[in-house]
């Protein structure tokens, strides 16, 4: 555990900024599931197991669904003409 | 070691408060405010750790055994939850704005005013270009 | 602002409250040395006052009941505030044709997708039950339970296509579901003042420990819990996909939506 936590940690810096580095929205939605799984691992790590399966069920399939179809939503609608 | 998990959830904090400051698009803003949350996850939950100690779950360790803090493990739970409801409140948010301004650039969408157009600076939608341009 | 402006005035935040946090960091006990003497006594004196092995359950359903009571009630209120705002612009009707981008070609659903759903579907509803039920005793309980089950019903959605999702899972379902949920949580509330108990008092008999029915009162929340969680999300994913649906006629203009 004192190799795992530390390596573990390091992982979870690394995702977090590649969620932020990642600009486009399409792509970003795979950097969050990722980083949804690699948080679900950190917390099974630090012994927290209701929070991980919490986290994993939220942060990698509730979450990124919500943003494809918000991306989904966004390019399929035109904006509405005000008169 | 000793202060690793502080350190990251400071550099994951800082680093989804540059994404929000610097994003040119409305749905990645709401990815990195949901790295800043992830930074407060991992600063309670390693506030709550102890080396050598079990899950606080006594199914198969008798209960006595040294475990680590349940109370920062219901406070991250409960803050997923939260979490996960509001990045959707505000996609949703992000979608009406789309819809107004047609945009979904920070930098383009001003504020509304009442009785005029609604907010559209410079990027104006393509529709209202060829209304201009026809008549 | 200019982007250049926002980012200098960032800049210099992080300047004037870098010294702060690294002094913040240094005054934190060392990770891993000890816990709060709070978790201290929960881990003592919860498995005989409770006869409950998940302490965490423990916390949110009895101990700090009145948290997630709150937690509750914010979950309502932000999904309500999703569909207000999503249907009072669309309105309610129910359209089954998607929106197409021009020049994209529409594939079809492989069947292999469609069997893999229709055999994943009901094993993840079977494992989110599990996961419900046995909030008291192992990992998990009504949030981690109710999410799964949540994202269950997306399968549904992946192998039958937007049509058979729709006739699975109807709004009214989920508005009873959540609503009922959260009902149920604050009846389990005040139900025990009406014995002369407090709030929220643990008044059922509580079982033996290690048993799947232990936790007396913490099982009814656990199911409140449970059942607003599934309809709140269930019902986040329903909005949202109504979204992507093309609009029956065209909206006249100068028409203002309610």
């Amino acid at each position: 555990m004192t190799v795992i936590l530390p390596l573990l940690f390091l992982f979870t810096a690394i995702s977090g900024t590649a969620v932020v580095l990642v600009r486009d929205p399409a792509r970003q939605v795979f950097a969050i599931a990722v980083n949804g799984l690699v948080l679900a691992i950190l917390f099974d790590g630090l012994q927290a197991p209701d929070v991980a399966l919490s986290e994993l069920a939220v942060g990698s399939a509730a979450v990124p669904l919500l943003f494809l179809v918000a991306l989904m939503a966004v390019r399929t609608q035109s904006p509405e003409e005000k008169p | 070691m000793s202060v690793l998990p502080y350190a990251v959830a400071a550099w994951l904090f800082g680093i989804g408060l540059y994404g929000i400051a610097t994003s040119r698009n409305f749905i990645h803003l709401v990815g990195c405010l949901g790295v800043c949350q992830s930074a407060t996850y991992v600063l309670l939950l390693g506030l709550g750790y102890r080396w050598g100690g079990i899950a606080p779950i006594f199914y198969d360790h008798p209960p006595g055994t040294p475990a680590v803090d349940p109370v920062m493990q219901a406070l991250v739970l409960t803050d997923i939850v939260v979490g996960a409801t509001l990045t959707a409140l505000l996609l949703v948010l992000t979608i009406q704005a789309h819809k107004r301004g047609g945009s979904l650039d920070p930098e383009k969408l001003r504020p509304m005013r009442a009785g005029g157009t609604s907010g559209r600076g410079q990027g104006a939608s393509r529709v209202s270009d060829r209304e201009q341009s026809t008549s | 602002m200019s982007p250049r402006v926002r980012i200098a005035l960032l800049a210099l935040a992080a300047l004037v409250l870098l010294p702060g946090a690294a002094e913040v960091i240094a005054g934190l006990p060392p990770f891993g040395s000890t816990i709060a003497q709070y978790g201290e006594r929960i881990n003592a004196i919860t498995p005989e006052a409770r006869h409950v092995a998940n302490m965490v359950s423990a916390i949110n359903f009895d101990l700090r009941g009145l948290d997630t009571l709150g937690e509750e009630f914010m979950l309502l209120a932000a999904i309500t505030g999703t569909v207000v705002l999503l249907r009072g612009r669309r309105g309610e009707g129910n359209t089954g044709h998607a929106m197409r981008r021009p020049g994209r070609a529409v594939i079809p659903r492989s069947e292999a997708v469609i069997l893999a759903c229709r055999i994943a579907g009901p094993l993840t509803a079977l494992f989110g039950l599990y996961v419900v039920l046995h909030a008291t005793v192992t990992p998990g309980g009504g949030f981690q339970g109710g999410v799964i089950l949540a994202s269950g019903t997306l399968l549904i959605y992946l192998g039958e296509g937007y049509a058979g999702w729709r006739q699975a899972i109807h709004s009214h379902w989920l508005d009873a579901l959540e609503g009922g949920g959260a009902l149920l949580f604050a009846l389990c509330g005040l139900v025990p003042m009406l014995t002369g108990a407090a709030f929220m008092q643990n008044i059922l008999p509580l079982g033996t420990f290690r048993d799947l029915f232990s936790g007396g009162l913490m099982l009814v929340e656990n199911l409140g819990v449970a059942l607003a969680v599934t309809g709140g999300f269930t019902q986040l994913f329903l909005e949202f996909m109504e979204e992507t649906r093309a609009a029956d006629e065209a909206e006249e203009p100068g028409e203002e939506s309610a």
